[in-house]
Parts: structure tokens; sequence; C-alpha cells
């Protein structure tokens, strides 16, 4: 019987192993992890938590329905509002405005979509900016060259 | 001492040594095969536990994404909508847009300047350009991504949409990720120092709201599709039509279809 204490000695060092394991594992497995698969199960709620930036594509005729209205009848009928002011949330909070909304004049925004690109597809109207603006050759483009003649309603309804 | 323990069989050093081991092996087992046990249950309730922000299921979608090359004028309206509703840094891309230029002699030129956030500069190649288009790149989702086999803690994954997500707060920013990404559609974030990538804005999907990239898109290029919803138009698309993925021979199963693509198209 003098063997026994061999056994005690590994068992009691064999449970001392299973707590070290089940206690570590309890602090360093994170709560959810695996119980949809191998991750952080809360991470996916975490994602959902987000608020979004942009409002539906119909947020903005709310309060402007009469721009909206006018650029539903035109040809930038398929271009959202953000796209050329910014998006819902940096100028509405809990239904009403908060800041002032981006009013973009460059012209960079217009040649974004409507500059004359090798591979541009027909489907959009293109113009050679500096063509277009009979601009001599050397000339900088003025910042709010487009706005001179395509006036506002005009962009939102041309 | 030598003699004594051969005549024993196994010594109590070595019987210690093997107790330890076996029970190292153990809590291996423990640790990583517990949770394939979890994890298919959680999946054949499909959702049971249902939280977030309203009632939303996870398991009734799968989302698909196709992109038209014939409709894409590469003005950046997708990279700057990204930009600002998924605060993206400057010069980072959780989707961009890149310009492929054929000449005649077969050569290709590729650009994306600043991602095509500012759409593109007239093309000054010298080449004699025979075809040209553009293509937006974003995350392709695939079913089976190496992204999420490569992540060593398990803060890449799959959501049950087949959505590859990151846990922000379990990555440990080795960017094992972004290497194996055959697409290179990560990126180690500079002052979260986590892997970033395209979540198919997540956020608004549970909302039941499209994408930023495809509801700013003036042309309709860019397509989501949800493959569990009856009637889905762009899931009829990827049906019916003669659809392309990227890099097929790597067998990743990516989940964004492009529609019109070119060989040159990588
Ligand atoms: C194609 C780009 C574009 C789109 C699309 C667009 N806007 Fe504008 N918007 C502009 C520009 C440029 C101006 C400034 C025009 C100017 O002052 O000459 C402007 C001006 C405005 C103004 C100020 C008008 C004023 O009276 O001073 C409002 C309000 C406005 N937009 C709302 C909207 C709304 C709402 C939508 C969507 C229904 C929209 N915009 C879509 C480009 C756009
Ligand atoms: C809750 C109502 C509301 C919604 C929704 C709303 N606006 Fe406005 N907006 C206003 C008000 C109020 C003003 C200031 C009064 C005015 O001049 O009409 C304003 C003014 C503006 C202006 C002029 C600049 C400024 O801030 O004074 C622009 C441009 C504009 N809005 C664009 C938008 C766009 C684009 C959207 C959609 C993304 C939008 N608004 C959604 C209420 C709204
Ligand atoms: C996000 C892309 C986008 C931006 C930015 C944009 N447009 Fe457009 N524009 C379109 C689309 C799409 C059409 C409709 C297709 C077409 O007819 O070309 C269009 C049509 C037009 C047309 C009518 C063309 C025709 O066929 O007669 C004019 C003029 C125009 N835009 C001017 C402007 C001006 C000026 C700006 C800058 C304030 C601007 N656009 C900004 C996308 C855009
Ligand atoms: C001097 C006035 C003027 C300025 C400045 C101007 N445009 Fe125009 N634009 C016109 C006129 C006039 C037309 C022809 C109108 C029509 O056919 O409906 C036109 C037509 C267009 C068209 C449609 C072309 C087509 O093929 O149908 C686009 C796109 C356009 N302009 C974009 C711009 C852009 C972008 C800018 C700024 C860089 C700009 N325009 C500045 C006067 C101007």
């Amino acid at each position: 019987m003098e063997h026994t204490k061999h056994i005690w000695r590994a068992a009691f060092l064999l449970i001392a192993v299973l707590t070290f394991v089940i206690v570590g594992r309890h602090f360093l497995v994170p709560k959810s992890f695996g119980q949809a698969g191998y991750y952080r199960y809360d991470a996916l709620f975490e994602h959902m938590d987000k608020e979004p930036r942009h409002g539906a594509p119909d947020a903005c005729a709310d309060c402007h329905d009469d721009i909206a209205a006018a650029k539903a009848s035109g040809k930038h009928a398929p271009v959202q509002c953000e796209v050329c002011h910014d998006v819902l949330s940096s100028h509405i909070k809990d239904g009403d405005k908060f800041a002032d909304m981006r009013i973009n004049r460059n012209w960079e925004l217009c040649a974004y979509c409507h500059q004359r690109l090798v591979g541009r597809p027909a489907l959009i109207a293109q113009v050679d900016i500096r063509e277009h603006l009979e601009l001599a050759s050397g000339q900088a483009i003025p910042a709010e060259a487009c706005v001179q003649c395509h006036d506002k309603d005009a962009i939102h309804h041309p | 001492m030598c003699e004594r323990s051969e005549n024993k069989g196994v010594g109590r050093r070595d019987f210690l040594r093997l107790a330890a081991k076996g029970a190292g092996g153990m809590a291996l087992v423990m640790v990583g095969g517990g949770h394939s046990l979890v994890s298919a249950n959680a999946v054949r309730e499909g959702g049971a536990d249902r939280r977030g922000p309203m009632e939303y299921d996870p398991s009734s979608h799968r989302y698909l994404y196709v992109i038209d090359i014939d409709k894409c004028i590469g003005c950046g309206s997708c990279v700057r909508a990204c930009e600002r509703e998924n605060d993206v840094p400057k010069h980072f891309f959780r989707t961009w847009i890149e310009r492929y230029q054929v000449s005649r002699t077969g050569e290709v030129f590729v650009d994306s300047p600043n991602g095509g956030h500012d759409s593109f500069e007239p093309s000054e190649t010298g080449a004699d350009i025979s075809k040209a288009f553009f293509v937006p790149k974003l995350c392709n989702h695939c079913d089976s991504t190496p992204c999420v086999q490569l992540c060593p803690v398990g803060a890449s994954f799959v959501s049950p949409e087949g959505v590859v997500l990151v846990d922000d707060k379990r990555c440990i920013g080795c960017s094992y990720c972004v290497q194996g990404c055959p697409y290179g559609s990560r990126f180690i974030h500079p002052t979260t120092h986590t892997a970033s990538k395209c979540t198919l804005c997540y956020h608004r999907l549970v909302r039941g709201e499209t994408t930023a990239c495809v509801q700013n898109c003036p042309t309709g290029a860019r397509m989501l599709g949800d493959a569990r919803s009856l009637g889905d138009k762009v899931a009829e698309i990827v049906a019916t039509s003669k659809v392309h993925v990227l890099k097929p021979e790597l067998h990743t199963e990516p989940k964004c279809f492009y529609v019109n693509a070119s060989r040159e198209v990588r």
C-alpha cells in the first residue's frame, strides 16, 4: 500500500491542472464565443448597433419635397441627393435640422460624372471640361465654373 | 537508479511527465473541440437567440452582390459614400474602382488613383487603347474564405448571412488576413490597429436598407440581392446571366458577381 500516495499525488496534479484549465478558459474565452461558430457572437450585434449615416433614398423628400419632386422628373433622378451634398446625419438629428447641409458648388463634383473619359460608357453625357468652358490653354478652371450656367434649378432638374 | 527504474517499468518522474502531457492534451480538446458542438446547435436553431436593434433574423438572408461593368462610369460616388458611411480613413479603401485600358497589342494598363475616390483624370497611356472599362472592387464575401481560416484568434468570421466581418475587440492586428486575402480587400486601420474591411454595411442591412455604395451608385452598376428572398431581381441575375467571379481558380467561392467582365479583370 506504499504506492497509494503516488496515485494521490497524480490525482491531485490532474485536478490542479483541470482546475487551472477550466478557470483559465473561463477568463480567456470571451462570453458568447462559439455560440454560432468559431467567433464571438456578440460581435455581430456590435456591428448591428452602428447607426447609419446615409438616410433612406427618399429621406430628403420628407422636408424638401419641392426639390425632390423636381429632381425626380429630371435627368438627375437616379443621382442621390447625398452624392452631391452630404449624408443625412450631418444635417438632421432626431428628425430636426441641427446643422447646415453641405452645398458643393465645385466643378469637380460635376466632373466626377461628366468629364469625358476613355472607357466611360456613353450612358452618361460627357463633356471635355476645358472645351466646354472655352478656356484658353493654361487658364485655371474657376472653382464654381459649372453653377454659373447650370444653376440650382438646372442642376436639380437638368 | 537507472536499473531500478528499468525494473519498475515507468518511473515516477516519467509518470508525472506523461500525466502532465495527457492533461494538457485533454485541455486542448476541451478548449478547441467544445465549440463545434455548440455552433452546430446554434446554427440549426436558426437565430433563436434574436437580439439587435430590431426584429431581424440573420439566418433568413443570404446576400449577393452584382456589378455590371458596362454600367460603371467610374465616378467614385461609391467610394466617397463608403468613406462617409463607415469612417474609412483617408487613402484606405473598403471599396475602390480600377480603370482598365487595353491596347490593340494586348498591353493592359490598370490604375486606381486614390482608389477612384475623386474619379479619374483623362488617360495618358500614349498607347492605342482598343477597349477600356471601370471595375469596382470590394470584399468578395467568400464562402470559403482564406481570411477567416488564417485568423489565429477567431476575430474574422462569416456571419449567418454569409457576410465576412471582423470582431475588432478581439483582433490583435497581426495582419495575416490582410496578406491572405487574394483580393486585397483588407487593411490595418491606422488608428485602431485592427483589421478593417467592407462589412457590406451590415448595420444598414439589418435595418432593411441597402449598402451605401449601392444606394449612391448613379447608374445601377452596383446591385445587392438576397438569395433567400423570393423573386429577388438580383438573385435572378446571378441565376440566369453569364456571371463571372474574380480569381475562380482559387475556389474561394465569392458572393460578388461580375456581369460583362473582360478576361483582363483579375
Ligand atoms: C447633381 C448634384 C445634386 C443633386 C443630385 C442634388 N443637389 Fe441640391 N444642390 C446642388 C448644387 C450644386 C447646389 C448649389 C446650387 C447653386 O447654388 O447654384 C444645390 C443646392 C441645394 C439647396 C439649396 C438651394 C437654395 O435655395 O439655396 C438645397 C436645399 C438642395 N440643394 C437640396 C437638395 C435635395 C433635397 C436633393 C435631393 C432631392 C438635392 N439637392 C440633390 C447639387 C445637387
Ligand atoms: C427634417 C427635415 C429635413 C430633412 C429630412 C432634410 N432637410 Fe435639408 N433642410 C431642412 C431645413 C429646415 C433647412 C433650412 C430651411 C430652408 O432653407 O429650407 C434645410 C436646408 C437644407 C439645405 C440648405 C443649406 C442649409 O443647411 O441651410 C440643403 C442643401 C439641404 N437642406 C439638403 C438636404 C438633403 C440633401 C437632405 C437629405 C439627405 C435633407 N436636406 C434632409 C430640413 C430638412
Ligand atoms: C453622381 C453622378 C453625377 C454628378 C455628380 C452630376 N451628374 Fe449630371 N447627370 C448624371 C446622370 C446619371 C445624368 C443622366 C444621364 C445623362 O443624360 O447623362 C446626368 C445628366 C446631366 C445633364 C443632362 C445631360 C443631357 O443628357 O442633356 C446635365 C446638363 C448635367 N447632368 C449637369 C450636371 C452638373 C452641372 C453637375 C454638377 C453640379 C452634375 N451634372 C453632377 C450624373 C451626375
Ligand atoms: C457658359 C455656360 C456654361 C458653363 C459655365 C457650363 N455649361 Fe454645361 N452646358 C451649357 C449649355 C448651354 C449646354 C447645352 C444645354 C443643352 O443642350 O441642354 C450645356 C450642356 C452640358 C452637358 C450636357 C452635354 C450633352 O452632351 O448633352 C453637361 C454634362 C454639362 N453641360 C456639364 C457641365 C459641367 C460639368 C460644367 C462645369 C465644368 C459646365 N457644364 C459648365 C452651358 C454651360
